[in-house]
């Protein structure tokens, strides 16, 4: 058979030695297409050529590396800015203290505008006419007729007071000046509206007591009113503080 | 002598169309292969148009050369050294060679009168 088929070559002028370069060939040329191909598709992909690729590989050892340790920078950096946040969280909340203890001082220091149950007085001047002879004083309101309200309010435990929207402070005195009251440095005149924020019923017994201010002025029948109000507006000090003599002695309270 | 073109034609149009890719590890060593491959059988070549072609000479040539060419490519990695470059020149020389020779054989088959001739170098 293969005798017969080398013949029938031979008689077509195909020797052995030439089936054998054929076969090489065929070899060379696949392995060279498959070769060539390969090599197109790393310089396609890597734009580098095959005998780069050792060079390729540490490069990318190289970044794999410093990703790996940017990484653990990142952790790092994330942990930090973790504790960082509950640091700031815990001056925020030591900040948020200190707003808050500021905001009581200022309320307390009659800097801000209180509103509550309490009780609205009003008095005024006597309508009552005067009769011959009369010291007229004795159907005028005067300071210490307002200034025996508020102290009874107070004493009441009132937490906050205005006089004619006149916020009473630590420093406030109610004086006379002529036939005018002078409250901090306000002048006023009559009807004089006290506003007191605090238990409306204990300020009401207060004020309304058989032996206190208002008694009196309604024997010589001034008129008095007491109302009570679930929402009453205390508005805040708007003078100034003068510390011209007086300095913290440091030990504080 | 179209038979192994044709058959090289046949390789080529083979290796492009099957899907198959050398690993990229390897890439080097088949390119040094290849070259030893080329040199053996342009030596072929030169047997034949000088009528003293063996087949098992050549064929175990191509073997041997090409395999050897890997090798020594896979030693040079190993040791760190550009061993394959040696390989490369030696074959590129050899191609050179092979190539003249073969084309001195062709003038010769063409002019056979100048055939005696043709002993300068180029």
């Amino acid at each position: 058979m293969i005798r017969h088929l080398r013949g029938t070559l031979a008689r077509a002028g195909i020797h052995r030695l030439q089936l054998a370069l054929t076969a090489v060939a065929l070899v060379v040329g696949f392995i060279f297409a498959v070769q060539s191909r390969t090599e197109q598709s790393i310089e396609t992909g890597l734009q580098v050529s095959s005998g780069r690729l050792g060079e390729v590989a540490y490069r990318y050892r190289a970044e794999d590396d410093r990703q790996a340790a940017m990484r653990a920078e990142i952790t790092d950096l994330r942990r930090a800015i973790a504790s960082e946040e509950q640091r700031a969280a815990a001056e925020q909340r030591v900040a948020a203290t200190l707003a808050d203890e500021l905001r009581t001082l200022r309320a307390d220091a009659g800097l801000t505008a209180l509103r509550g149950p309490g009780v609205a007085v009003t008095i005024s001047d006597s309508r009552r006419p005067l009769r011959p002879g009369e010291d007229p004083n004795l159907v005028l309101i005067h300071y210490s007729d307002v200034r025996a309200v508020v102290n009874m309010l107070w004493a009441a435990g009132a937490e906050a007071i205005a006089v004619n929207d006149e916020r009473i402070i630590t420093t406030t005195g109610i004086s006379c000046v002529g036939t005018t009251i002078l409250c901090n440095t306000r002048r006023m005149a009559p009807p004089y509206r006290i506003v007191a924020i605090g238990d409306p019923e204990g300020l009401t017994a207060a004020v309304q007591s058989r032996t206190g201010i208002l008694a009196q002025l309604r024997i010589f029948e001034f008129p008095v009113t007491v109302i009570l109000g679930t929402d009453l507006v205390v508005p805040a000090y708007n003078g100034g503080f003068v510390h011209r003599y007086a300095t913290p002695a440091g030990t504080g309270g | 002598m179209w038979l192994p073109i044709l058959g090289l034609l046949a390789g080529l149009a083979l290796g492009l169309v099957v899907s198959v890719q050398v690993p990229l590890s390897y890439v080097k060593y088949t390119a040094i292969a290849i070259l030893a491959s080329v040199d053996t059988i342009l030596g072929g070549i030169r047997a034949q148009c000088e009528h003293r072609f063996d087949l098992w000479v050549f064929l175990s040539g191509f073997v041997v050369n090409t395999v050897f060419a890997a090798a020594l490519t896979a030693l040079g990695d190993l040791l760190g050294l550009d061993i394959y470059l040696g390989a490369v020149i030696a074959f590129s020389i050899r191609i050179f060679n092979n190539i003249g020779f073969i084309r001195r054989d062709l003038l010769g088959l063409v002019w056979r009168d100048r055939a005696p001739e043709a002993e300068e170098p180029g």
